[in-house]
């Protein structure tokens, strides 16, 4: 047999890597800490929701005097939790584990000993990663939805549109914080410091300024994909505001795309490149 | 002539400021090598360097006539049983195996059927749909193994294979690797524990503080022991007696008292062995009840030679 096989392709290699790796990844005890987390908004929902049901004069549904339904407030909170919070979590905490677990698990020599060139590993538990925690914030953010945007009279069909939008804003985020890291993850030792640092400080430190250097975040470019209103003439909106120093949707789109293609390239010339040292 | 199956040119290989291996020259031939050595001795530096998990810092290194690191085409050709105790512990075995194969470019069907056929080989296939978690150690090496000889590789690389066995599982694993060299396949297996890698191997390599100390047919290396003291355990009626007809062999080159014995150091081994049986025989000195020596097996040739 050995003679007469031929390698499958980069990219069926790394189908196979992704078979191999989503069930892993799924059953994890990471991804049951990150679930509970993803519960987060649902119970922030729910509460809402009952509020919302204990008091029908709507009192609550103004923010600074404007009125604000549940789609607005949906939209609040794909883009201040979900996006702002959630997603780079998931990106740090996944993204830079993607052979650092393997690498810890001392499985990594059973992938490394293979007809497979090693790029071919880190793109499969890339759209492993991917998978794994689309599959995991789907049924977080629909659940969110169908409690939240009924709050003030919003129809859940006339949002649905742009629930769909947010999905794929929620992937593009989620594939380009996981690049990002999985990047990181290959090429800084304790890259989970490292990834933290970048998501929850370098990030919203830099958006709060203008000038350039918020063209090195990801953040920067996921705003243009937000297609929720937010209430006018309120604190939030002001706030908002700031850190809406926007460039168009195709600049975006374009430079997430650069993002992603660039970092996963590089993440995988660092794995074709580094030795991994077991600890015996 | 055969190429070898490994060939190393002054490889070494440092970890930061650490030695691992130190200009290492050799050539592995065809068949079953074992790689001796203590633990630290430079085993598994050597073992991550021929499967290609390492780069050399100096020299080079060429397994079935080619380079191995970044060179993954070559893996086809290879099958690495690594040292590790390590799994996806949630898969079944067939599982696990028929996963690893698929990496191999075999399509589902076919990487299951390999899998069962190599769960098989090792006599795993009862337990093939069991989660490896739930498995012996026993099982545990042998499903390693599986996945590392299920693509029927040329060259099988055996890190520790037998560690951690119990005696029938060590015994059934070393006839296992006999049959696969007896069926053509070239088998590098490393081991610290030297009448293990003797029951199934005369080809060895003997390495210690990350230099090759011997290689070749084991009874060239016991050859090695003439060249130094070699001791003998003689249990006797009359060892003072005994002792002082040894002074006069001028081979003799330590004696000592322990309990009813005398232990003898001599550097011709042979020679003293001749003599005594000859004594034994006469009854001139009583009786002789018991002749060990602890240099008998490989752990003394190595002791002899990593004192060098």
């Amino acid at each position: 047999m050995s003679g007469s096989r031929t390698a499958p392709s980069r990219f069926g290699s790394a189908a196979r890597v992704f078979d191999l790796s989503l069930g892993q990844m799924l059953w994890s005890r990471r991804s049951v800490f990150l679930g509970l987390l993803l519960g987060f908004p649902v119970l922030l929902a729910l509460t809402l929701r009952i509020v919302d049901a204990m008091y029908r004069s709507g009192l609550w549904r103004q923010i600074n005097g404007v009125r604000v339904g549940g789609a607005t407030i949906f939209g609040l909170m794909i883009w201040l939790l979900y996006i702002r919070f959630i997603v780079p979590v998931l990106g740090v905490f996944y993204g830079t584990s993607l052979i650092a677990d393997e690498v810890d698990d001392k499985t990594i020599t059973y992938l490394f000993t293979r007809p497979i060139p090693r790029s071919a590993v880190l793109v499969g538990k890339y759209l492993a990663y991917l998978a794994c925690t689309t599959l995991l914030v789907l049924p977080s953010v629909m659940l969110v939805f169908f409690l939240i945007v009924p709050i003030g009279g919003g129809g859940i069909g006339a949002a649905f549109p742009a629930l769909l939008r947010d999905f794929a804003m929620l992937a593009i985020g989620l594939a380009a914080y996981g690049a990002v890291f999985a990047l990181v993850g290959t090429r800084i030792k304790r890259p989970l410091i490292v990834g933290l640092v970048f998501a929850f400080g370098w990030e919203p430190a830099v958006l709060l300024f203008p000038g350039y250097l918020k063209r090195l975040t990801v953040a920067y470019y996921m705003q243009a994909l937000v297609t929720h209103e937010m209430p006018q003439d309120s604190a939030v909106s002001v706030l908002m505001q700031v850190f809406r120093e926007v460039p168009s949707l195709t600049v975006s789109l374009l430079a997430l795309a650069v993002i992603i293609g660039g970092t996963v390239w590089l993440a995988g010339r660092a794995v074709e490149h580094k030795e991994y040292v077991l600890e015996q | 002539m055969t190429t070898p199956i490994v060939s190393a040119e002054h490889l070494s290989k440092w970890y930061g400021q650490v030695i691992g291996l130190n200009d290492i020259t050799l050539t592995v031939p065809p068949g079953i090598t074992g790689l001796l050595g203590p633990n630290g001795a430079g085993k598994s530096t050597f073992m991550k360097l021929i499967t290609g998990q390492l780069k050399p810092s100096k020299g080079s290194i060429t397994v079935l006539g080619e380079p191995i690191w970044g060179n993954p085409g070559l893996y086809f050709r290879i099958g690495f049983c690594p040292e590790q105790d390590a799994f996806y512990e949630r898969m079944t075995g067939l599982e696990w195996v028929a996963a690893l194969v698929r990496l191999n470019g075999l399509s589902e069907a076919e990487a299951a059927e390999t899998a069962r056929r190599a769960l098989q080989m090792v006599e795993l296939l009862d337990a093939a749909d069991k989660k490896i978690g739930a498995y012996s150690k026993g099982m545990r090496q042998r499903v390693k193994m599986a996945q590392a000889l299920a693509h029927e590789p040329e060259l099988l690389i055996l890190d520790e294979p037998l560690a951690g066995m119990d005696p029938i599982a060590r015994r059934k694993t070393i006839r296992m690797i006999k049959e696969w060299g007896r069926a053509g396949k070239s088998i590098v297996v490393s081991s610290h524990i030297l009448h293990e890698i003797e029951s199934m191997t005369a080809n060895i390599l003997l390495i210690n503080q990350g230099r090759i100390l011997a290689e070749g047919n084991v009874h060239q290396i016991r050859d090695l022991i003439d060249e130094h003291p070699h001791t003998v355990y003689i249990k006797a009626d009359h060892t003072r007696e005994l002792a002082r007809a040894f002074l006069a062999y001028d081979d003799v080159l330590s004696l000592k008292f322990e309990d009813e014995a005398v232990v003898v150091q001599t550097g011709r081994p042979d020679a003293f062995y001749a003599r005594l049986t000859d004594l034994a025989a006469s009854g001139e000195l009583g009786s002789i009840h018991e002749v060990t020596s602890p240099d008998d097996n490989l752990q003394a040739v190595f002791q002899y030679l990593v004192k060098t």
